[in-house]
């Protein structure tokens, strides 16, 4: 196919989104509301991924010394925590003094009987670690366990439950994610194909008057296909504006629900910095869906 | 040039269009066919650029086995003939000028040819000030000569032609059939399904008569049977 042949058929399937404005519009209106469906789910999804990410990097593995444990003991340990920070295990830790166990505790018990028997020299010191990432733990908490400083048997302290059951969750939590991507993409792609194949309906007259002045197939099918490709971004276009508003307003609202519930361990993420990713999978998507949505359409008209 | 070879053209409802026609017509000819409404005269251009296909027999056009075609050389027979169809068949949304214009383009003809070939075949036609009228802004006749314009932009080996002056009053259908002769003194094969006896007759061509799909008779210098 000649250059000029393909510039006139790109020509071809722009103005005729403008010669059927109805059908585009429609056609459009269809890609705008798929894709914010799908934007939205994929937003939530992030959304609790992020959350569930950070509260797994929130926990933390404390390690209690022995309340007798001499001072090369204790260096040997925070010798082995800080390499491990250099080796990219480690994100971040704090210690807790004797002293400071000893205020923490006697602020909690205002009670000045219980504590008569404790006295700063029998508090132990902690160490509190978190790590970049959970999965480093097991091996981590191994190693701890042989010094002869750290209190191995109820010294290291690390909430394994809550992480596999924050697991567990976000793995089914992305299944249904997944399963429920999928079933909308098929939905989207039935209505708009349904959408586009009616606009080639209303034209098969045309389509066969071209095969019988003697066009290819191709040169009657390009047209249409740039004219589904430009639907599914325009569509895309629009339905990104109608996200990045809905999603904006939504935020404001949950960030004062939550503010107000004092759950400010969870936060919801600012539209700006998905946006890109959110705009190049929209167009994406529309483009495969206009374009393929067009080409299934057009082609049980070819066979005259 | 064609041929038929016992064809047989039965439609999907029984309907009989055309029975055992054996005939040929060779290069640089100009034919008639006549016969009364429903005889098959639509059915035997219809078999010539493969719009429908035999249901038993042979047809060969330009060099092409129609009855047992490959889908891909579909539009090479088509583009090797120029075709006039009963119904028009112009494009709505398209102007005069384009709708001829988009014969040449479907050949990939270079613009400059375009805009060359699509004025010269208007005018031939006597339609150069409806060069920008869409069809439906045309009367039948016009539109009837925007087809004939279509059918001739390319230099076809053979024009098709059927009821080309079904529209058109009788100065006008002269008009027509004086270009058809033209065209066909330059060296185009001219196939023409007419009801017009007074043309026929005038013309003394080769004429095919057809009567409920069998060739009744097929004369040169012919003159139009009585239809009853
Ligand atoms: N697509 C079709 N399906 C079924 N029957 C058809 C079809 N096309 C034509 N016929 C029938 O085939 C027969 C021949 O039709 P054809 O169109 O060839 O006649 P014609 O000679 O061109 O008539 P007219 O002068 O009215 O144009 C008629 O009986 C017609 O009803
Ligand atoms: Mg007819």
């Amino acid at each position: 196919m000649k250059i000029r042949t393909i510039r006139l058929l790109a020509k071809e399937g722009t103005s005729n989104i403008y010669k059927n404005k109805l059908m585009s519009f429609a056609s459009i209106m269809t890609v705008v509301a798929a894709l914010f469906f799908l934007g939205i789910l994929l937003l939530i999804a992030i959304n609790i991924t992020t959350n569930i990410e950070s509260m797994k990097r929130d926990l933390e593995v404390t390690v209690f010394l022995n309340v007798s444990a001499s001072a090369f003991e204790r260096e040997e340990v925070v010798t082995y925590i800080e390499q491990q920070q250099t080796a990219g295990v480690v994100a971040q830790y704090r210690t807790e003094s004797k002293e400071q166990a000893f205020e923490n505790i006697r602020s909690e018990l205002k009670n000045d009987d219980l504590l008569k028997g404790l006295t700063v020299e029998n508090m132990p010191e902690s160490f509190y670690i978190k790590l970049t990432n959970p999965a480093f733990s097991d091996n981590f908490i191994e190693k701890l366990k042989t010094f002869s400083g750290v209190n191995a048997d109820y010294g290291i302290g690390y909430d394994k439950a809550e992480l596999e059951k924050l697991e567990g969750f976000l793995k089914i939590f992305n299944f249904v994610i997944m399963a429920l991507l999928v079933v909308l993409m098929i939905i989207a792609v039935f209505l708009i194909s349904n959408t586009i194949r009616l606009t080639v309906f209303a034209r098969r007259r045309e389509i066969e008057i071209m095969k019988y002045v003697g066009a290819l197939d191709s040169f009657i099918r390009w047209p249409f296909i740039v004219e589904g490709i430009l639907i599914g971004f325009i569509g895309a276009a629009l339905s990104f504006l109608l996200t990045s508003q809905a999603y904006t307003w939504l935020q404001n609202v949950l960030n004062s629900i939550l503010i107000s519930f004092r759950l400010t361990t969870l936060s919801i993420l600012e539209f700006g910095p998905v946006a890109l990713r959110i705009f190049m999978v929209y167009s994406i998507f529309g483009i495969i869906i206009g374009g393929i949505g067009s080409l299934l359409s057009v082609r049980k008209h070819l066979n005259v | 040039m064609i041929r038929f070879v016992d064809t047989t053209k039965i439609y999907s409802n029984g309907v009989v269009g055309l029975k055992n026609c054996t005939v040929s017509v060779e290069k640089g000819e100009f034919v008639f066919v006549i016969g009364a409404s429903g005889s098959g005269k639509s059915t035997f251009l219809k078999l010539i650029m493969h719009e429908e296909v035999p249901t038993e027999g042979e047809v060969y056009v330009n060099g092409y086995s129609v009855h047992n075609m490959p889908r891909s050389e579909i539009p090479f027979l088509r583009r090797s003939l120029g075709v006039v169809f009963q119904d028009f068949r112009l494009l709505p949304n398209k102007t005069a000028y384009d709708n001829v214009a988009f014969a040449m383009q479907i050949v990939e003809a270079t613009p400059r040819e375009i805009r060359r070939q699509v004025p010269l075949a208007l005018g031939l036609v006597g339609l150069s000030k409806k060069a920008k009228a869409y069809p439906h802004q045309m009367s039948g006749g016009e539109q009837q000569r925007v087809v004939l314009a279509r059918a001739l932009v390319n230099n076809p080996a053979v024009l098709i032609a059927d009821e080309p002056t079904g529209n058109l009053d009788p100065k006008t259908s002269w008009e027509i059939m004086n270009l058809l002769e033209e065209i066909n003194q330059r060296g185009t094969t001219v196939i023409v399904a007419t009801h017009e006896k007074d043309i026929v007759d005038t013309m003394k061509k080769r004429v095919i008569a057809l009567e409920r799909g069998e060739i009744k008779s097929d004369e040169q210098k012919g003159l139009y049977f009585n239809e009853n």
